[in-house]
């Protein structure tokens, strides 16, 4: 697929805080990339910087065969994660005005906005003042505003915050579509399911550092072990000395074991020994969630991985 | 500059579809041709409460004849004239009874004794006195009359001294001309860009409103994703710019045919369109261009303006400084307060529209040195602003406070 977007090794000062140490990816037509990471790791910095909205220090953010400032911007929709609508004007007046500031022709402007408003449930909406609009119709109305002029490459910074499910999920499949369409897409979420089930692609940044890079699929297969969990009284000590284990989390009776890598997990059901209290017990993997989440808290599994087994 | 337009374009569709902006719109000049007719209006329903002072006159000279004409006009004094041959003994009792009532007694006592004798009843007001001095002429001419003067002496007598100045310039002539006419010739250019410059500083406050709106509202981001911070800055300046042009254009128009009925004689328009007016708009457009950028600027740095620190109150007061300049430099046009007003860019824009509205002679060396400061000022401005709304207008959920706005400008 070919190359859209292109960020390499871009760098960038606050004052003297460095908040981005050398950030490199790619994004490919018709893909869906998301982009992950605690609050404060850089993914708005970032974002940014790939918006033009401010510049790198150092390094390179090339779209198609442009680089910096030279980046034709209008051939990029954006969904800032602090976003919002004017307040005392019209729906449809807010969509044109934001598809003339990307030179998008006015009436075709005017039919994808009914159209869109149509498909997200707003239908009759477009002469509604945007005062009138709950906030789930304001986020509609605004995602309708960053795609409207067609985009080649769509960057949406927290789109599904503040969302009902039924929303979330709406949201999700027009996302997924354009994707379909050759859309490119860069995708920042906290909600990790959602991100598991649609991106192809992510990128895991904690601190203004890479953390993690590449398919869903590599992802899971390196990152996303299997775990046990066991409900019943059980000795810490007497965990840990079960074979294959990366690291145990005990909290009241309930016990996490985290299973090495390359765990046959039928043959390490067996080895449990008798003495074990168990009252419940299930085997599943790690959840991108959970990678989230310990890479937040910094519990790098990769180090655990060497640590506990001695 | 294209996307600039398409800002300015947004801002101003936007602002003049707003309700209150068409309220405010049609309400100023309303208000204004109110505050116009008030006092005529007040002083006139003042005058039927107190008006009608039945006046019995017994007038044995034949004054009454004289002051006819200056009663039915009622300029002056609202006397009901009745007249009468009773004595002052025999009034008395009347005027007991009848207290809004006067009399007035001229007989040939009073041409020798210059004493005109009078009574009022309770209710007459304590003008009457005054009042009376209309009689004055009318007396004084009957009382040389009496004395054998010739017509010709008596109008010598009559006529007041006039002063006139020895040099008989070009000047004194149209002077002595204006004061029979609109003593506002001179000054109509400025009055009129002045109510262009506060049209358009008002509308420029808007930009504050606007930019710190757009900060609330969080749509900065979204518009800065395909326009540069700068093209929304001169957007943002340029639209308000254009509403305040609306603005002054709806005002004139419904206030121009009060005037022109107002002041029925005068050529307003011809006092107008002269060369001087292109110039003083000039000096109400930078006026403009210098408080935009500062409100532009201030505005980014304020989300929340009811949480807004003195600093930014502060600034927002500049645009008035120079009414309270009014007095000294209406009093003196080249004191030195004036002088020193006209240097500081904050308030040369209005001292010189006022000073040029005064003054006969321009001061060029001191307009131009003025307007240089104001130009370096504007662009200074411009800059500082720039950098302030760039920065500014993505910080999200606080004010700035004075210190951190260094910050940003020295960065």
């Amino acid at each position: 697929m070919e190359k859209v977007l292109s960020v390499s090794n871009i760098e960038k000062w606050f004052k003297k805080t460095k908040v981005l140490k050398g950030i490199s990816f790619d994004v490919h037509q018709g893909e869906i990339m998301a982009i992950l990471g605690p609050n404060g790791a850089g993914k708005s910095t970032t974002i940014r910087n790939i918006m033009g909205i401010m510049y790198p220090d150092k390094g390179n953010v090339t779209f198609h065969n442009h680089n910096g400032s030279e980046i034709p911007r209008h051939k990029i929709g954006y969904l800032p994660e602090e976003r919002g609508l004017y307040k005392n004007v019209k729906v449809m007046d807010v969509l044109l005005y934001f598809a003339s500031l990307k030179d998008y022709p006015k009436d075709k402007a005017k039919k994808r906005a009914i159209d869109y408003l149509e498909k997200l449930g707003l239908k009759g909406k477009e002469y509604a003042s945007v005062e009138e609009l709950s906030k789930g119709m304001g986020q509609k109305v605004q995602f309708i505003g960053s795609i409207i002029h067609e985009p080649e490459l769509l960057i949406l910074d927290e789109p599904f915050s503040g969302l009902d499910p039924v929303s979330q999920e709406i949201f999700k499949n027009e996302i997924k579509q354009l994707a379909k369409n050759g859309t490119a897409i860069l995708l920042s979420s906290h909600q990790m399911n959602l991100v598991e089930e649609m991106c192809d692609r992510l990128f895991m940044i904690n601190r203004g550092q890479k953390v993690i890079y590449g398919s869903m699929d590599e992802v899971k297969t390196e990152y996303a072990n299997f775990k046990c969990t066991i409900r019943g009284k059980n000795d810490l000590s007497v965990l840990e000395k079960l074979p294959a284990v990366t690291r145990v989390e005990q909290s009241d009776d309930i016990s996490i074991i985290y299973l090495t890598q390359d765990v046959q997990v039928t043959n390490w059901l067996k080895q449990l020994p008798d003495s074990l209290d168990v009252q419940e017990l299930s085997v599943d993997r790690v959840s991108l969630h959970e990678i989230f989440v310990d890479i937040a808290t910094d519990k790098n599994l990769a180090e655990e991985v060497g640590g506990s087994n001695a | 500059m294209r996307n600039s337009m398409k800002v300015a374009n947004w801002e101003f569709k936007r602002n003049a579809r707003n309700k209150s902006f068409i309220i405010s719109l049609f309400i100023t000049p309303l208000l204004f041709v109110i505050f116009a007719m008030a006092p005529t209006f007040l002083s006139n329903f003042g005058d039927d409460e107190d008006s009608e002072t039945t006046v019995y006159l017994n007038d044995e000279v034949g004054v009454f004849e004289a002051i006819q004409p200056m009663l039915e006009d009622r300029d002056f004094v609202s006397w009901d004239v009745v007249e009468t041959s009773d004595e002052p003994e025999q009034m008395q009792e009347q005027l007991n009874e009848e207290e809004k009532a006067a009399y007035v007694l001229i007989n040939q006592e009073t041409l020798e004794s210059g004493t005109v004798t009078y009574m009022v009843g309770d209710d007459v007001h304590d003008d009457f006195e005054n009042e009376l001095t209309i009689l004055q002429q009318p007396i004084k001419q009957a009382q040389l009359q009496v004395a054998g003067l010739s017509s010709d002496q008596m109008q010598l007598v009559q006529s007041p001294i006039d002063y006139q100045l020895a040099f008989e310039g070009e000047a004194s002539e149209t002077e002595a001309e204006e004061t029979g006419g609109f003593p506002f010739e001179q000054a109509l250019p400025s009055i009129f860009a002045g109510i262009f410059l506060f049209s358009i500083v008002i509308s420029g406050m808007m930009i504050f409103q606007s930019a710190s709106q757009e900060k609330k509202d969080k749509v900065a981001e979204i518009i800065l994703s395909s326009v540069t911070a700068v093209e929304l800055m001169q957007g943002k300046i340029l639209g308000y710019f254009s509403l305040g042009i609306l603005q002054v254009t709806v005002w004139l128009t419904l206030v121009a045919p009060f005037a022109v009925w107002k002041l029925e004689d005068v050529p307003l328009f011809e006092y107008l369109f002269v060369p001087e007016t292109l110039m003083l708009l000039v000096i109400a457009i930078l006026g403009y261009l210098l408080f935009a950028a500062l409100f532009v600027g201030l505005g980014a740095t304020i989300e929340d303006y009811s949480t807004s620190g003195n600093f930014q109150g502060m600034v927002m007061m500049l645009p008035f400084i120079p009414f309270f300049l009014v007095g000294p430099i209406f009093t003196n046009p080249s004191g030195i307060i004036a002088q020193v007003a006209t240097y500081i860019p904050f308030t040369s824009p209005a001292v010189l529209l006022m000073r040029l509205a005064v003054l006969d002679e321009w001061p060029w060396v001191e307009i131009l040195i003025g307007l240089a400061i104001l130009i370096v000022s504007i662009w200074i401005f411009m800059k500082l602003a720039g950098k302030i709304f760039q920065v500014g207008i993505l910080i999200y959920g606080k004010n700035a406070t004075p210190q951190e706005i260094w910050k940003w400008l020295r960065a």
